[in-house]
């Protein structure tokens, strides 16, 4: 029974990094601009998909695989704040608010490139990219781990662990939590707001992507894979919204729940498992593991 | 006086001649002394085009094989053809545009059973002959209603069935462990499964029953291996499907044969690259209907026509899945005879058997059965060859009922 237990703990760990990326690219957004990003599954797959199509018609090695979706993602992010958020937000009205607004433009966006991707000829099958690394598992212990899921979590950590650096020790990250923290205060110290409005809608979606790109080997890719993006919202919620350590941890401990209560459960309580946990999160502790009390209020 | 007498007789002969021989009485719409209506649907674009682009299209080709023939009792049949998408609305909205604006006989159409379904209540409040193009269908053939017909290709009852009596005859499994979907499909599986089972003597020693958008198989591959069955059949769909078998090859399964239903492998050559793992499949088995390998001897007559028809157009492997229907309204279109009405093609319809030359067993409908086909192939496939197991297994009707 231990045997299990330890083997789905390490099964869960590894989805759950990649839920808990996908989760940080959320609340990535939401920090900096109170926007609920629902969007953010469908570039998780537009994400893979452009992996496809950089090893099928560029022949790039993985490491360039994720540059490319990446980079391909942050335009798309930047440019969609650019041209639909600042239209949006130019035409708020004083005292009213204009989030609902673009939380539905992100809902909008969703649907785009969920329909705009299925014109894609190769979209037409279930597909999936090939493994980073092949050969036989790894025992650790009685456990045995795919080089792949290693490769998964290593990843995932080495842009945790990039984020992190670029928040804490680059000016443009201090810059851009300044925004996230007061807008206004951080345009009057010279800060470019909108450019960095734009540059957190790139960021999160090269995250997004980098999810899609670890996903597309493992779970397989078809233009409904966003789906996954409830997933990175229970991980968020149960982390606590605003803590990206919180996502993080969120993530993991979502990808481990759900194989536990597989195991103990059923098999068909995996998918209602996130939102179980959810309900109980919120009605427990509404702030999330590490959401912390809010100390100061957005002016 | 006589000369009236003789008009009289002359015109009374007349019509005693043109009610004999005259043109045949066409009493519901869709049907002109030269023509008989069908509207054809299918999912023509969409991700699931797949599954009903080519049969709606062997369908076509079917009934301009009859035209060729000189048609059906002197009338030749037209279709016209609409895309359901696959989605229940776009299906119950393409039906009712094809009966109140077309004016169609009879509907021949929908490839994934909720579309089908979801059409279900209209044709029968307006007695429509409803004919399933290669839907599974179960909701709409079970309980069988008058005027809808389906299952050409066999429903998930008959999957769950045949399934399962191929694991214990031919894999002498007595210990089965069972991974079907908490949806209607897998209920309609598993309920066979499970009958055929206890009637066999087989003891199922783990049923898994998991979500159709499952990310991670690792909890409930984990209970297969613990209960240590010697043979697993899965009735996943196609992703799913795929992540059971990298997952069995991970647990190092493989001396346990795997036997998968045909919906998680629509594609052989497709799911073992997605896969990506030969030793997943040195003792895998994958379920058909069909009376050969897709592009066996067998189907290969109909992939030639198909490729007169369409020469643009590479086949896909659900191609032949849609002349079953096409085959069973011409026939029973031809033994309804001139006079032609909806109701009468239902009573036909109910009379119909036949060899397709198409499945691997008779196409039969009755008063009381409405799904069409009960029968299963299995081949052995390695991630290149595949070989035709022997036998082809069939559902009594009566098993999980």
């Amino acid at each position: 029974m231990t045997l299990l237990i330890l083997q789905a703990i390490a099964s869960g760990v590894v989805t759950g990094c990649v839920y808990a990326l996908i989760a940080l690219s959320l609340v990535i957004v939401y920090k900096s601009t109170d926007v609920i990003n629902f969007a953010g599954g469908e570039i998780v797959m537009i994400g893979g998909y452009a992996g496809m199509l950089a090893l099928l018609y560029l022949g790039l090695p993985y490491i360039l695989i994720f540059a490319f979706a990446a980079i391909a993602t942050f335009a798309l992010g930047a440019l969609f704040d650019r041209i639909v958020l600042h239209k949006v937000l130019g035409r708020a009205v004083p005292g009213q608010s204009i989030l609902v607004a673009m939380v539905i433009a992100t809902v909008g966006l969703s649907y785009v490139l969920k329909g705009g991707v299925r014109v894609v000829p190769y979209t037409e099958e279930v597909r999936r990219l090939p493994p980073f690394f092949t050969g036989e598992p790894i025992f650790i212990g009685p456990v045995v781990v795919q080089r792949q899921d290693i490769a998964i979590i290593v990843v995932a950590v080495v842009v945790m662990a990039a984020l992190w650096a670029f928040f804490s020790l680059t000016l443009t990250g201090k810059a851009l939590r300044a925004t996230s923290q007061n807008p206004r205060a951080a345009a009057l110290v010279g800060i470019p707001v909108r450019r960095m409005r734009m540059t957190v809608w790139g960021i999160a979606s090269a995250l997004a992507a980098i999810a899609g790109v670890l996903l597309a080997p493992k779970l397989l890719m078809t233009p409904d894979m966003g789906v996954i993006v409830i997933l990175a919202f229970a991980a968020a919620i149960i982390g606590g919204f605003a803590s990206l350590p919180g996502c993080i941890i969120g993530g993991i401990l979502l990808g481990v729940i759900q194989n536990i209560v597989g195991l103990y459960v059923g098999s068909n309580a995996i998918s209602v498992a996130p939102f179980a946990v959810i309900m109980l999160i919120l009605a427990l502790r509404p702030q999330g593991l590490l959401g912390g009390r809010v100390a100061a209020k957005k002016v | 006086m006589l000369r009236l007498k003789t008009l009289r007789g002359a015109l009374l002969g007349a019509a005693a001649m043109l009610a004999a021989f005259g043109p045949a009485r066409a009493a519901d719409p869709g049907v002109t002394d030269g023509e008989i209506l069908i509207g054809l649907f299918a999912p023509m674009s969409g991700q699931l085009a797949a599954f009903g682009f080519d049969p709606l299209q062997a369908a076509k080709m079917w009934y301009e094989e009859v035209n060729k023939k000189g048609g059906i009792h002197g009338r030749k049949i037209k279709v016209i053809v609409e895309d359901d998408k696959c989605t229940p609305t776009e299906a119950v909205t393409v039906v009712k545009k094809l009966a109140t604006v077309d004016k169609v006989f009879l509907v021949n159409g929908g490839s994934c059973t909720a579309a089908a379904v979801a059409a279900q209540e209209f044709v029968t409040r307006e007695k429509i002959p409803f004919v399933m193009l290669n839907a599974a269908g179960d909701g709409g053939v079970f309980p069988p209603t008058r005027y809808v017909f389906g299952a050409f290709g066999g429903t998930q009852r008959t999957v769950g069935a045949t399934i399962m009596e191929f694991a214990i005859k031919e894999l002498k499994g007595k210990k089965i462990a069972f991974i079907a979907h908490d949806d209607d499909f897998g209920n309609s599986n598993w309920s066979t499964a499970k009958a055929v089972a206890a009637r066999m003597g087989a003891e199922v020693v783990a049923v898994e029953r998991i979500p159709p958008r499952i990310n991670d198989v690792t909890a409930p591959l984990l209970k297969v291996r613990a209960a240590n069955p010697d043979v697993i059949i899965s009735t996943a769909y196609p992703a799913p499907a795929v992540l059971i078998a990298q997952k069995y090859a991970e647990f190092g399964m493989t001396k346990t044969p795997l036997v998968q239903a045909v919906q998680g492998i629509p594609i052989p050559a497709v799911f073992a690259k997605n896969v990506g793992n030969d030793a997943a499949l040195v003792n895998f088995y994958y379920g058909s209907p069909l009376n050969d390998l897709t592009d066996g001897p067998k189907q290969q007559k109909w992939i030639q026509l198909y490729k007169q028809y369409y020469p643009d157009r590479t086949p896909g492997a659900f191609m032949t899945y849609g002349l079953p229907s096409a085959m069973a309204i011409t026939r029973a279109l031809e033994k309804v005879g001139k006079d032609l009405t909806r109701e009468k093609f239902v009573d036909a319809m109910e009379a119909t058997e036949f060899d397709s030359g198409v499945l691997a067993g008779l196409t039969a409908f009755a008063k009381d059965r409405r799904d069409g086909y009960r029968s299963s192939i299995f081949i052995r496939f390695d991630g290149k060859t595949h070989t035709l197991m022997p036998g082809a297994y069939s559902w009594n009707g009566k098993d999980g009922m």
